[in-house]
């Protein structure tokens, strides 16, 4: 019988309620990130380039925009006669009808389940999205199996001040064993003698003989509790290894995160280590012309997508494929997604712009770094008042 | 082939393309980078593609392996399904010797026995190194309208520019009348393209005929042509009046990537209905620095640019150093121009290195070419 060592399973029933409007039809996992890619780019790819060929994706509603983007899986090399992507829709309990929620007691996890057997994995990775990394996950299962507790679970030193009340830290044994994952803010956690938190990346690796258990469990009890809760119960009851993760790391909860972390891959050493390491990112490829730059463009310390129309001014931005940008227009410190269209004379700052929004001539959008503005996707906006009232 | 389908198409990309000298010298010409994020060849299985031409063997000799990791299953153009796809039609041995080919005729004849097993009605013969958008089904209809055995498409060209060409003289009808190779003098407007449309019948009948009796029939344009016309086979010129450019030399590469620059180029390179499609790779946006500076220019992922560009082409992974300045230049994947370098009226081969402080100049009749992986001026440290 074939044998696999590892598949994983995307877990994309992530908090999105504070990324509004980006997240209104979308998933954090769909979130378009760095000029080409979507959050769960990172994870898949992470997957993909440790050979893993089974992976079980969870959405949390209809996985319209998360089917759209990964098809077949071709894109990530998962298209394969071994294996492949496993989509499964509508498991966000806080959206399930009542009814709906009383045939699902004791089955929540049997569709999980049934997939952990028929991967005939030893092991089985869980990961977010919202904590954008690029991870070596052989190595992380080297360390695994270095070790003795069942489940090993990921994390990255960031400064104290860096951390919010609710941002998610392990915490830590003295020889380094996660006993808990808790808020920054709980009085069970503090930072280390170096002033550093050890921030939960929201990874976990167990043996998948271990897992259906917990998911056996969870089914029996009929407590309809979500996947990334079980992991941290278990992260309690058996402690966990904890591997340190030293790379680029971002991790997106609310709009200024969110955009802060697009900020951050513009500096040359970010984008450099999470995107040019022999760990390639995958994303959905798309035949996109090349983008022409007019004479009247001047564009500096940005990224862009292909397929664009430059004819104005950019500065320090993020800017997707197929955008047009007309002339005597001035973005600067901004995110400006796929297919949006910017007038002529408009100025533009510290501001994110989602799919499919045309921006009138002549206006001003204007936000703050701690504050960005935001335009939701396909917006028409002729006139100021417009902007102001957004 | 599909039950439903009556034409396959051939394209010939096995030539050497000598003319374009340096490029050529490690792989075919149809697997030339051209327009930042194509190869030549992309035209031409595009416009397969879309004109609803599912199976497509693409007859390959000379240096081919750049051009099949390029093609691989066809799944870039949607060629890739359960009852067509791209073939790529490699010389083989057999017993009756080395399928090698000497001409365009003859390399139909070598490949014969795939044609029979897709049996097509009409039988497409198109080259790989063109770049133009065409809808063949209007040539088809046009073939059946005019109950023609074979139909060659035409493009209007000037007197001075016919003396390269293949002239076909035709009646009011466009029935071809007279086929004159490179005329000093021409008669008509009407340059053979390297398109045709063959009834299939006919031409197997010819071709086995000819081979099996030691004729000549090695070239469509020298023999097959001539030889229809000797036979009073119903030949007609099917015009074409959209943009067409031969790219099969230094010139005319760099002249055809110049025109491709400009928004308002005729080939409409933009247009959904009508997409170019390449093998995409999967590769991070660009980057453009504080110091980056460009105009007039075409960029593409995973370009890395701290200098100036002006009227050029990037393509893929190309990056430009700072205090550099590259003009109407066309620079393929993956090629690393250091600092303070001067590109000027250049084509760069992929992967070239071109070292701080160098100077790359050509002019507009002498373009300058660095060839494939060659390092320029890079100093030993």
């Amino acid at each position: 019988m074939r044998h696999n060592t590892v598949s994983a399973v995307i877990n994309l029933v992530e908090p999105w309620e504070n990324l509004e409007p980006l997240t209104l039809d979308r998933p954090v996992g769909t979130l378009p990130f760095g000029g080409r890619y979507r959050l769960i780019d990172f994870p898949l790819s992470s997957i993909t380039n440790a050979g893993i060929q089974n992976v079980m994706i969870v959405s949390p509603r209809s996985g319209r925009s998360v089917a759209d983007h990964l098809r077949s899986g071709n894109d990530w090399n998962l298209d394969t006669i071994r294996g492949g992507l496993f989509n499964f829709p509508y498991n966000d309990l806080s959206l399930i009808a009542p009814q709906k929620k009383e045939t699902l007691v004791h089955h929540y996890y049997d569709n999980t389940i049934l997939f952990l057997k028929r991967s005939n994995s030893e092991f089985t990775v869980i990961m977010g999205t919202r904590n954008v990394c690029n991870i070596d996950l052989k190595a992380l299962l080297r360390y695994h199996r270095e070790r003795d507790n069942p489940v090993t679970t990921v994390y990255k030193s960031i400064d104290a001040n860096e951390a919010c009340p609710n941002t998610s830290v392990l915490q830590l044994t003295d020889n380094g064993m996660a006993t808990a994952v808790l808020p920054a803010a709980s009085k069970n956690v503090s930072p280390n003698e170096n002033g550093k938190y050890a921030k939960s990346l929201n990874i976990y690796l167990l043996s998948t003989i271990d897992l259906i258990d917990i998911l056996k469990e969870a089914n029996e009890r009929g407590d309809l509790v979500s996947l990334e809760d079980l992991m941290l119960q278990a992260v309690i009851q058996h402690s966990a290894n904890a591997f340190e993760y030293t790379g680029f790391y971002a991790n997106i909860h609310d709009i200024e995160s969110y955009y802060n972390a697009n900020m951050s891959v513009l500096k040359e050493d970010n984008f450099r280590s999470l995107l040019y390491t022999q760990r390639r990112i995958y994303t959905k490829v798309k035949n996109e012309i090349p983008t022409f730059f007019a004479k009247s463009s001047h564009v500096k310390g940005s990224l862009c997508g292909t397929g664009g129309y430059i004819e104005g001014q950019i500065d320090h931005s993020v800017i997707f494929r197929n955008v047009f940008i007309n002339r005597n227009s001035e973005i600067k410190d901004s995110v400006i997604m796929q297919g949006t269209r910017i007038g002529a004379g408009t100025k533009i700052e510290n501001t994110i712009i989602d799919k499919n929004v045309v921006i009138g001539p002549n206006l001003q959008l204007k936000g703050t770094p701690e504050k960005p503005l935001v335009i939701g996707k396909g917006q028409r906006i002729f006139q100021q008042e417009e902007v102001a009232n957004d | 082939m599909n039950e439903n389908d009556e034409m396959l198409a051939i394209i010939l990309a096995g030539g050497q393309g000598s003319r374009l000298g340096k490029l050529t010298k490690s792989t075919a010409k149809p697997a030339i980078p051209f327009g930042g994020r194509y190869r030549i060849i992309d035209f031409t299985l595009s416009n397969c593609a879309n004109s609803g031409i599912n199976t497509v063997g693409v007859i390959t000799q000379y240096q081919p392996l750049e051009l099949n990791a390029h093609i691989g299953n066809g799944s870039s153009w949607g060629l890739d399904d359960q009852t067509g796809g791209v073939t790529v039609l490699q010389p083989f041995s057999s017993t009756e010797g080395e399928k090698f080919f000497e001409g365009t005729a003859h390399a139909i004849y070598q490949n014969i026995e795939y044609i029979d097993q897709q049996n097509p009605k009409y039988l497409l013969v198109l080259s790989g190194d063109h770049i133009y958008k065409m809808d063949y089904r209007a040539m088809l209809e046009y073939h059946k309208a005019k109950k023609a055995s074979l139909t060659v498409g035409v493009i209007p060209v000037t007197p001075e520019e016919a003396k390269r060409f293949g002239m076909m003289n035709t009646d009011e009808t466009d029935r071809i009348i007279e086929f004159e190779e490179k005329p000093e003098h021409p008669k008509s407007n009407k340059a053979s393209m390297g398109i045709y449309i063959f009834n299939w019948e006919t031409l197997r009948n010819y071709l086995t005929t000819s081979f099996s009796t030691n004729k000549e029939l090695e070239d469509f344009g020298k023999n097959v042509i001539p030889m229809y016309l000797a036979n009073n086979e119903s030949a007609y010129a099917y015009s074409f009046e959209g943009y067409w450019r031969d790219v099969g030399t230094i010139q005319s590469l760099w002249q055809a990537n110049m025109e491709f620059l400009s928004p308002y180029n005729s080939l409409n390179i933009g247009d959904h209905n009508w997409r170019i499609n390449s093998k995409a790779q999967v590769l991070p946006p660009m980057y453009l620095t504080a110091t980056s500076n460009i105009n007039n220019s075409m960029v593409v992922d995973s370009c890395y640019v701290a200098g100036e560009v002006d009227h050029s082409i990037l393509s893929q992974r190309v990056s430009v150093g700072a205090g550099s300045r590259v003009v109407d230049s066309m620079i393929m994947p993956g090629a690393t121009i250091g600092k303070n370098v001067v590109v000027d009226h250049a084509l760069i081969g992929e992967e070239a290195v071109i070292g701080d402080d160098a100077v790359v100049k050509g002019t507009e009749d002498d373009i300058a070419v660095v060839g494939y992986g060659e390092v320029l001026g890079v100093k030993k440290s």
